[in-house]
């Protein structure tokens, strides 16, 4: 049974929808990425399932509650606290505003603190915290009552190379406790912690799956050769009908009926005498999986147009 | 001809102090503060030199929380 | 209600880290000490000062200890209530646009216990401040110009924390309505603006919200009859109630106003 079901849920803003009749469904302890470009309507829907926002209409139900918001942890993507509270004050306070008691509230806020790596830091007013210990705080806060779910708005996008990677070594660890869902456009991040992604468009739901299903259907698989000179990649890419795209010394090519396997391409490799460093069969990244949706969308529109 | 002996001063004086405690308590904050809305050295001549309204006005517009 | 208190706690803190709880009774203590003690000395002042033309002749009213409570409570009414306004009425606004309320908001923290702690907040910080300012000024003006009685002094207090909760209860309730800038330019008209223009005005009719803080001096002496004193207690009691049910519909309301 899912946790989470999203149905037809839409926003309208004036006449313009920024979320359309977006429908998904979520399984417990699995990580979900709502990936898309800025603008694509990712925060506005994580703010209707948070409950900030009304939904103008379909739904959003969580297994087994009435009110959702006792169950779900949030983190916008710019955390603002109470600069005259210390970390500890205002966890154990957002603590007992979920119900938690004053004993449980102040055992479970030391705890999560302890777990984001702010144990010795929670005697510090908020106001003095750098970008990536707020981001570590905004965690603390959204885990200390033990939700079913947790919603990320872009939990990383602020951060520098360091607290990125401080952030994502925690959520990684988190991913095994509960269910997550969180928005991001930094692909990069998504590849390594998912296990279902959505794709969202100009407030669609345009494509959406698990990681391994969409890699299988967007794969197109390709070869990669790289050469010594890149003369010897230029000539070799105008040669051939194959090719995809050169970069430089590196030449892509499709697979077909005349070169179905490496050693088909080997041997017509071998024939040329070019000086090969390294011979690869890729497919593509969520990267260029995203490029892929986005442009199919586009021509769709244009058709429509 | 100015004779300040015969000012009461022990009437004087609880403005005086009660002055002097605004400015004192709008230092403390501005000390202890992390940010201020404009530079703190200016707020700092502003409290020590306007009384009553130099701390109040530090109060309501120079203090920056979120 | 477990979350307003626990709200209320947040907001004491607040009041309480940023000197709130300090300077403003403090700003009350200077209002309400000035005029008993200016107005008595300012004959000594002008005779040490000197400098006066020969012959000059000061002919200073005779005032009564009432004339200073009610000159107190002037001073309350105007510079007290302007900054009592300018500190409040962000209350709500200002964590919403900031951003601090999204993630209280997402909390299952009912609209009530938001506005009620924040109007508690604001009411604890200003009753202190009116009640520590009129000790100071009953003090001075017992001791220069004529006892005052207990029942008096506490007569004065009582209605004007009633006037003061009417105050507080508005300046959140705009906040909670409107964006900070709104709120407080209609908080500075239908307060201070409208307690001008009622005493300019208000000749003609007996009962209005903004005469209750001056009722509450004059009703010690018998100076206005006590039933316009007890309606327009009754009034501002009333109307502070509408402004806290408007305001906890207007929190609940404008929760999707919330930075995310």
């Amino acid at each position: 049974m899912s946790l989470l079901e999203v149905n037809a849920l839409t926003k309208k803003f004036g006449s313009r929808r920024s979320v359309d009749e977006v429908s998904f469904t979520l399984q417990p302890n699995t990580s979900t990425a709502l990936i898309g470009p800025n603008g694509a309507g990712k925060t506005t829907t994580m703010s209707m399932i948070a409950g900030l926002l009304q939904a103008s209409s379909g739904s959003v139900r969580l297994q087994g509650s009435k009110d959702i918001r006792r169950h779900i942890g949030f983190l916008p993507q710019y955390p603002k606290f109470y600069s005259w509270l210390t970390a500890l004050e205002y966890v154990e306070m957002v603590a007992r505003l979920s119900g938690l008691s004053a004993q449980e509230a102040s055992k479970r806020s030391k705890q999560v603190l302890e777990y984001v790596g702010l144990g010795s830091d929670m005697k510090r007013l908020t106001s003095t915290f750098s970008g990536g210990m707020k981001q570590r705080l905004g965690i603390a806060q959204a885990i200390v009552h033990d939700p079913k779910l947790l919603l990320l708005d872009e939990p990383v996008s602020a951060l520098d190379p360091l607290g990125r990677s401080e952030v994502m070594t925690l959520l990684k660890q988190l991913q095994q406790q509960t269910t997550i869902l969180y928005s991001t456009h930094i692909l990069h991040d998504a590849e390594k912690m998912t296990d279902q992604v959505l794709f969202m468009k100009e407030g669609k739901l345009v494509e959406q799956g698990s990681l391994a299903d969409i890699q299988l259907r967007y794969a197109d698989p390709q070869y990669l050769v790289q050469f010594a000179h890149d003369n010897d990649a230029e000539r070799f890419a105008a040669s051939r009908k194959q090719l995809v795209r050169r970069e430089v010394n590196s030449v892509y090519l499709a697979i077909d009926a005349e070169l179905p396997t490496m050693q088909a391409l080997m041997s017509s490799l071998l024939a040329t005498g070019y000086d090969i460093v390294k011979l690869e069969r890729v497919s593509a990244s969520l990267d260029q999986i995203f490029m892929k949706v986005a442009g199919a969308n586009e021509h769709m529109a244009r058709v429509v147009d | 001809m100015n004779d300040w002996s015969a000012v009461p001063w022990n009437l004087v004086m609880p403005l005086i102090i009660i002055q002097v405690l605004l400015m004192v308590v709008a230092l403390i904050d501005l000390v202890r503060i992390h940010e201020t809305k404009g530079p703190k050295w200016l707020w700092a001549i502003l409290i020590v030199v306007v009384s009553i309204l130099g701390p109040i006005a530090y109060f309501i517009i120079g203090r920056k929380q979120q | 209600m477990n979350t307003w208190r626990v709200l209320w706690i947040k907001e004491f803190r607040e009041s309480w880290r940023s000197f709130k709880l300090l300077w403003i009774p403090l700003l009350f203590l200077f209002l309400g000490v000035s005029d008993p003690l200016v107005n008595y000395f300012m004959e000594d002042i002008l005779n040490a000062v000197g400098n006066m033309p020969e012959g000059f002749q000061m002919i200073m009213p005779e005032l009564h200890a009432r004339d200073l409570l009610l000159a107190t409570t002037e001073q309350f009414q105007m510079m007290g209530i302007i900054v009592l306004i300018a500190v409040f009425v962000g209350t709500i606004s200002r964590e919403r646009s900031g951003g601090t309320a999204t993630l209280i908001y997402v909390r299952p923290v009912s609209a009530a216990s938001i506005f009620l702690s924040k109007w508690m907040g604001a009411s604890l910080v200003a009753l202190l401040s009116a009640l520590i300012g009129y000790i100071g000024s009953i003090y001075y003006t017992s001791v220069l110009y004529g006892e005052i009685t207990f029942s008096t002094a506490l007569t004065i207090i009582a209605t004007y924390s009633v006037w003061l909760l009417l105050v507080m209860s508005l300046t959140v309730a705009l906040s909670a309505a409107f964006t900070t800038a709104v709120a407080a330019s209609l908080a500075i008209i239908l307060i201070p603006i409208g307690g001008i223009l009622d005493s300019l005005l208000g000749g003609y009719w007996h009962v209005t919200p903004w005469k209750l803080a001056r009722y509450g001096v004059l009703v010690t002496d018998g100076t206005i009859e006590s039933s316009y004193y007890w309606t327009t207690l009754l009034l501002v009691i009333g109307i502070t109630l509408l402004c806290l049910v408007l305001g906890i519909w207007a929190t609940d309301r404008n929760r999707r106003l919330a930075a995310v």
